[in-house]
């Protein structure tokens, strides 16, 4: 069947983002109707302006959920529809699956938990100029995109807040910072992997108080098998790979090169104090 | 066993599907509770996106209300066969944004010509340093043709019409639909929001 207007199906993206008026959006209701593809695409591509709609995040007035509240209490809820559909499964089904896949997506959280908790955030000083390393932004994007993405965020010590951003797929994380306490301009924030008998340093951000740095993070995005004893018994401050005296070799993959500084003070700045050796037990839970 | 107590939380990147679609099922038997947690997951990215399309403070406070009575009034709609939940609340969010304007076309359209085919993006671009989402999206934006991008971001964030967004840009309405669709594509490939 042909129509003299835009073929239905190219309206799907229009659709998708709310850019049909009256007429053309009843128009492509009918034909999603009983289309099959259609209405399959345009629930793709609603993922798609959902994240639109996050990237717009604003927070509202605090004021406007107490209004609401008022407002749901005087507010008759919808039955569920109940048309009969006996190839689909039944409503408390639908609820079970949902739960099922809540208990995996937890998995998986809990598991990024464990490994990403060996990663910590030192102060050192630096008389190098905080050039960084080459730009890694593909490197950075990539993991951003990645579909098996886990993000996980830490208030940082001293202030501010820091999130990781990892793939398991492609061994890779994403580290940034917002928020920190400004530094001296001698001084910047370094990243570090921490790990049995290997910590090492993984980037450093590129302002003073903020920044991403990205990292090939291969053995610090292993899953622990135990409690990481060695780096328990030995805090990372008398590691074998003190930058003080042991320059880093480039951390192999390339996307963070373990730039040393000379350091100043440093700190420990997520999790638990150092010294207390039952914190970074659980630290490394 | 003890639960590891770890500095850092968090879950899969992006929204979190399986929590959302949880909370919604106990908002459909009247959980106030979970509304109000519901509410605080994506109150934000609703508010923002019905600014963004009605501008105006008082009347994004308004439709921003009318949107969450519709999320609490229609829970038990709520299909996740056919899409995640924040598809589903950004969904209403939009849709009601989009129809106020367009119901109170003659003011609105001045007041909305001011804006430029980039600001949206811009105002994207501005503040990616607070927030991964949006450097997700500014990136996957970013890897869109011109035309692409000014297509979706005209039509998602100024809330126009293909032909609306067509008359902006000097380009025939069926050019300007077809790059809606590959554009999005192109940005649901990106960012991995397909399922």
């Amino acid at each position: 069947m042909r129509i003299r207007r835009p073929e239905p199906h190219t309206l799907a993206g229009a659709y998708a983002l709310d850019a049909l008026d009256g007429p053309d959006r009843a128009r492509f209701e009918r034909h999603a109707a009983r289309c099959q593809e259609c209405t399959r695409e345009v629930t793709g591509l609603r993922e798609a302006t959902a994240r639109l709609a996050a990237a717009a995040a604003v927070p509202p007035p605090a004021a406007l959920k107490d209004a609401l509240r008022a407002e749901t209490a005087r507010t008759r809820q919808l039955p569920p529809l109940t048309r009969p559909r006996p190839a689909a499964p039944r409503p408390s089904a639908r609820r079970l699956g949902v739960r099922r896949l809540g208990m995996r997506r937890l998995a998986l959280a809990l598991g990024g938990a464990a490994a990403v908790a060996a990663v910590t955030v030192w102060v050192t000083a630096s008389l190098v100029p905080p050039a960084g390393p080459p730009s890694a932004s593909q490197e950075i994007a990539k993991v951003l995109t990645a579909p098996d993405a886990v993000k996980l965020t830490a208030q940082v010590r001293t202030g501010g807040t820091a999130t990781i951003v990892m793939s398991h797929h492609d061994r890779m994380l994403v580290f940034a910072a917002a928020g920190l306490r400004r530094l001296p301009a001698a001084q910047h924030y370094e990243l570090w992997l921490i790990e049995p008998g290997r910590d090492r340093a993984a980037g450093r951000l590129p302002a003073p108080s903020h920044g991403m740095t990205g990292c090939r993070g291969r053995p610090a995005l292993r899953r622990p098998a135990r409690p990481d004893r060695g780096t328990r018994r030995n805090p990372p401050t008398h590691h074998a790979d003190d930058p003080r005296t042991d320059p880093l070799a480039p951390v192999p993959g390339g996307a963070c090169s373990g730039r040393v500084g000379i350091p100043g003070h440093r700190q420990h700045l997520i999790g638990g104090p150092q010294r207390r050796a039952a914190d970074q037990d659980r630290l490394r839970g | 066993m003890s639960p590891p107590r770890s500095p850092w939380s968090g879950a899969r990147a992006g929204p979190d599907h399986a929590d959302l679609a949880a909370l919604l099922a106990r908002v459909a038997v009247g959980d106030q509770a979970a509304f109000d947690a519901m509410y605080d997951r994506v109150a934000a990215p609703v508010f923002g996106t019905v600014r963004n399309v009605v501008r105006d403070p008082g009347l994004t406070e308004e439709v921003t209300q009318e949107v969450f009575v519709e999320v609490w009034r229609a829970a038990s709609r709520f299909d996740a066969r056919k899409g995640s939940p924040m598809a589903w609340v950004a969904t209403i969010a939009h849709r009601r944004a989009v129809d106020r304007v367009r119901s109170e076309q003659p003011s609105a359209d001045r007041d909305r010509r001011a804006a430029s085919p980039m600001i949206a993006y811009d105002d994207v671009a501005e503040t990616v340093e607070d927030n991964l989402d949006r450097e997700r999206v500014r990136r996957c934006l970013g890897s869109l043709t011109d035309l692409q991008r000014e297509a979706v971001t005209l039509a998602y964030y100024g809330g126009y019409t293909y032909r609306q967004v067509a008359g902006l840009l000097g380009v025939p309405a069926g050019t300007v639909s077809t790059r809606m669709r590959d554009g999005l594509i192109r940005l649901r490939d990106c960012l991995g929001a397909g399922r």
